[in-house]
């Protein structure tokens, strides 16, 4: 009996209660009528009003909340925690109640009611008499994470408390702390307590679980045991709180909390930057949006913020411009930008590695120099593919030293964008990257390699003041483009790598998670067994590697190592637990029928994407030399945008 | 307003279901026509205002629903508590065994917490399958008190209870007492404004 769900439920519901709400006449709540009316468990129809009324509140709004209540013998979180189901039936009914066939609503309660539920996954449908769809409910797969915005009440959740406040509250209930919601709103409070709960997936909350307390049980805060009680604010207020002892406290309404524990601080580092990760998928694509008009101040794009994440993210995202707190958010970084203010907070940090990951690879308006990198990269590919194991070293090499070219070529073109301009940024009074007396300025210049690519480095730090003509670049005669939509962010990376270059990559990497670190190692290790001939590499040279690399795994990181692993046998992306699929690793099986495009993606070398669009490039169009178009991106990438890692 | 209480405990009773850990609370508590809400948010508690030695000592007894999954009991679980009322049927072996098992595992844990096993349902000899010896045994062994009791019969509860009461009181005054050598001073500044003055731990 370990779980706290049960699995033998035979229906959607067992008992649907019409409650009626204390009034004058009538202080206590009542259940004005229910379904079945067989239905005898007189000690839980006895609560029931209690906890559909759990306190005063304002009823002129319709509010869906839900409540919990257990049996004797073992807890159930509920028969069945279906909350998407239950608003659309709760919805049903009321559309059933409202309309004139209200003498449909017991026809169809029996008709739902009677039901068989449908297997995981499929579709549970009512049709009304005369063959029409009254209601549909998918039966949700069990023992995943929710996801926005499908989840009602994760995105109650979400959209109420800040990331870093989640992480709070999911460090304390992994310290089993007793944690208090408090909300004016009955729905954001059950929303977010059983949110709380969805969250630990795949663990269950094991202790009190009440999302909604009813003022008649307050008495139960004092438990000495862990909960997790969501408490109606009218109530809290009226709370004696030093009786209650060491309680962690959140206040949804105002994204505030009260921690008598540092959980947080004793959570794993790379277990909370893990989590912020995930808001960094969500959000991380504000950089996507930030636009540079020459002469103008770097605006945000809120469409090209909606598409930076896929699909069915874009619903939520759109949402999330509405959001006070995103909305300052955004504000504080455009001042920053605009101020000249190089910023590399941890956040930042790991937006890049989430686009060194996703393959997300920007650079869209380099593309005079796409092509040729296209040519090579095929060539490369080819060297990789048909390389026997000790010769892929030397490909690994190639890659490095294509990776450098790139950056050569790379730094070219922005001396190119600077050269006729007299630095556009500078003219409008920002400076780009970042200002002198920035943290990450102050850091770059203690930086002490001195290989060649470390004055490149160097070079491109004060490229816009230096004003470096091109050297290798063959057409220097391009006029100035009339509007250059310069990607500030990708030169914000560029500054915040470099941040990251001046240290040792070991203790750079401590900061970061495990499997980044390991590959840092790997490579390391690759470098001076392999390598020794070549002493000039620098450490950062190895860091550019692990960048070309869109996986974090160790596996992925050498291709060829994969026949010895590939079994043929891929652990299941089952309904049953997603999750898993973040580690497999990606394209293993698929390596036989991957094409040389694929690859290349692998290391981001992926030049389609880098294709440019809005700049007119009419020497490259004429010059495209066949390569067969690419595939989209692989399928995973986006599949796992949705999913929590 | 003269202080309600001297001190204010929180017992924890832990036991398999059937056992009969409700019928102690309610053969124990102040106030029987309290409802029970167990059944429905699968937590409930027992409060009783005792005196120990002329103090005032408010007890509340915390019960939980569906402790038997847990296979172990953490020590989150027992960490907000002052006592754990630890509770067998000594008609049923199995519920016995459970308890051993569990004391083993909150034995482990270094906190230092006030435990009392107590055997229920000592009303019907001729069902009796757990016997005073073995439980004793291992109660010795635990270095914890045995009492066998029968809610239904009213038989050793009040005892049983005061028992954990007094070793509670005991340990927390030995506590403070240890404190009290350690640093001094800072009692003797305290002890002006916090006479009555309930403290949250022992």
């Amino acid at each position: 009996m370990g779980s706290r769900i049960r699995n033998d439920v035979v229906r959607l519901f067992e008992c649907f209660c019409e409650v009626a709400g204390p009034s004058k006449e009538n202080t206590v709540p009542w259940i004005l009528q229910k379904f079945p009316e067989h239905y005898r468990k007189d000690e839980l129809l006895e609560t029931v009003p209690n906890f559909a009324y759990p306190c005063e509140f304002d009823r002129t709004m319709i509010q869906h909340y839900s409540f919990v209540l257990t049996n004797a013998e073992r807890i159930v979180l509920s028969y069945l925690p279906w909350h998407e189901s239950f608003y659309k039936l709760l919805n049903c009914i009321s559309n059933l109640t409202n309309s004139n066939n209200s003498k449909d609503l017991w026809p169809f309660l029996e008709s739902v009611y009677n039901s068989k539920l449908p297997i995981k996954g499929l579709d549970l449908k009512i049709n009304s008499d005369s063959g029409e769809e009254l209601f549909v409910c998918q039966s949700p797969i069990q023992f995943q994470l929710p996801s926005i915005p499908e989840n009602r009440n994760l995105t109650e959740y979400y959209s109420a408390v800040d990331c870093q406040n989640m992480i709070i509250i999911f460090a304390s209930m992994l310290f089993e702390r007793r944690i208090i919601f408090t909300s004016k709103k009955l729905y954001r409070l059950s929303a977010c307590v059983q949110s709380a709960n969805a969250v630990l997936y795949p663990m269950n909350w094991q202790h009190i679980f009440i999302p909604v307390l009813p003022q008649s049980l307050i008495d139960y805060l004092l438990a000495p045991m862990p909960y997790l009680i969501g408490l109606p604010h009218s109530l809290f207020q009226s709370l004696q709180r030093n009786d209650l002892g060491d309680v962690v406290i959140l206040d949804a309404d105002n994204n505030t909390i009260e921690l008598p524990f540092d959980d947080l601080e004793n959570l794993p580092t790379d277990v909370v930057s893990t989590l912020r990760r995930q808001l960094i998928k969500l959000i991380g694509g504000y950089r996507d949006a930030l636009k540079f008009h020459q002469g103008e101040r770097i605006t945000f794009n809120k469409e090209a913020f909606i598409e930076s994440r896929s699909a069915n993210m874009q619903p939520f995202l759109k949402k999330m411009l509405e959001l006070q707190i995103f909305q300052q958010f955004i504000e504080e970084r455009l001042e920053m930008l605009n101020a000249g203010l190089g910023f590399s907070d941890e956040f930042e940090m790991e937006v890049c590695n989430y686009h060194e990951k996703s393959s997300n690879r920007l650079k869209h308006q380099y593309k005079d120099w796409t092509f040729t990198m296209k040519r090579e990269g095929t060539a490369l590919f080819k060297t990789v593919k048909n390389a026997a194991n000790p010769t892929v070293r030397n490909a690994v090499k190639t890659v490095k030293e294509r990776g450098k070219d790139f950056r050569l070529a790379y730094k070219d073109i922005r001396s190119k964008f600077n050269v006729p301009n007299k630095n556009p940024r500078t003219k409008i009074g920002t400076h780009p990257n970042s200002a002198p007396n920035s943290p990450s300025m102050q850091k770059r210049q203690s930086w002490s390699h001195t290989t060649a690519s470390a004055s490149y480095r160097k070079e491109t730090a004060n490229g816009l003041q230096k004003l470096t003509t091109s050297q290798n670049f063959k057409d220097s005669s391009i006029s100035p483009l009339p509007q250059i939509n310069l990607n500030l962010m990708e030169d914000l990376k560029e500054v915040i790598f470099r941040t990251c270059d001046n240290d040792d990559p070991r203790k750079y990497t401590s900061s970061w998670d495990d499997s980044v670190k390991s590959n840092f190692i790997i490579n390391d290790d690759l470098i001076s067994s392999s390598f020794g001939s070549m002493p000039s590499e620098s450490p950062m040279e190895t860091k550019d590697l692990i960048r070309l690399d869109s996986t974090s795994s160790i596996d992925d990181f050498d291709p060829l190592n994969s026949p010895t692993n590939s079994n043929g046998l891929v652990p299941g992306v089952g309904l049953s637990n997603p999750l898993y699929q973040y580690f497999v690793p990606l394209n293993k099986t698929q390596l036989e029928t991957k094409n040389n495009n694929d690859l290349l993606n692998e290391y981001g070398l992926n030049f389609d994407l880098l294709s440019c669009t809005d700049q007119p490039g009419p020497s490259m169009s004429t010059s495209q030399p066949p390569v067969p178009p690419l595939p989209p991106k692989p399928p995973n990438f986006k599949s796992n945008w949705t999913k929590f890692e | 307003m003269a202080k309600e209480y001297d001190h204010l405990f929180k017992l924890l009773i832990i036991g398999d279901s059937g056992v009969g850990k409700s019928s102690l609370l309610v053969r124990f508590a102040d106030n029987t026509f309290s409802g029970s809400y167990i059944t429905t948010i699968g937590v409930d508690f027992k409060i009783r205002t005792v005196i120990v030695d002329g103090e005032k000592v408010k007890l509340q007894i915390w019960d939980t629903a569906g402790q038997e999954r847990f296979r172990t009991i953490t020590s989150t679980y027992y960490r907000g508590t002052h006592g754990v009322i630890v509770v067998y049927d000594v008609s049923n072996g199995d519920s016995f065994a459970n308890v051993k098992r569990w004391l083993h595992e909150i034995d482990q844990n270094c906190e230092v917490v006030n435990r009392i096993l107590v055997g229920n349902k000592n009303d019907a000899p001729d069902r009796k399958v757990v016997l005073t010896e073995d439980a004793q045994r291992f109660a010795d062994q635990m270095g914890i008190q045995l009492y066998e009791t029968s809610a239904k019969d009213n038989i050793n509860v009040e005892q049983m209870f005061m028992s954990i009461t007094k070793q509670v009181l005991r340990n927390k005054k030995e506590t403070k007492e240890r404190q009290a050598h350690q640093n001094n001073d800072v009692v003797n500044l305290r002890k002006g404004h916090s006479k009555g003055a309930k403290r949250k731990c022992c």
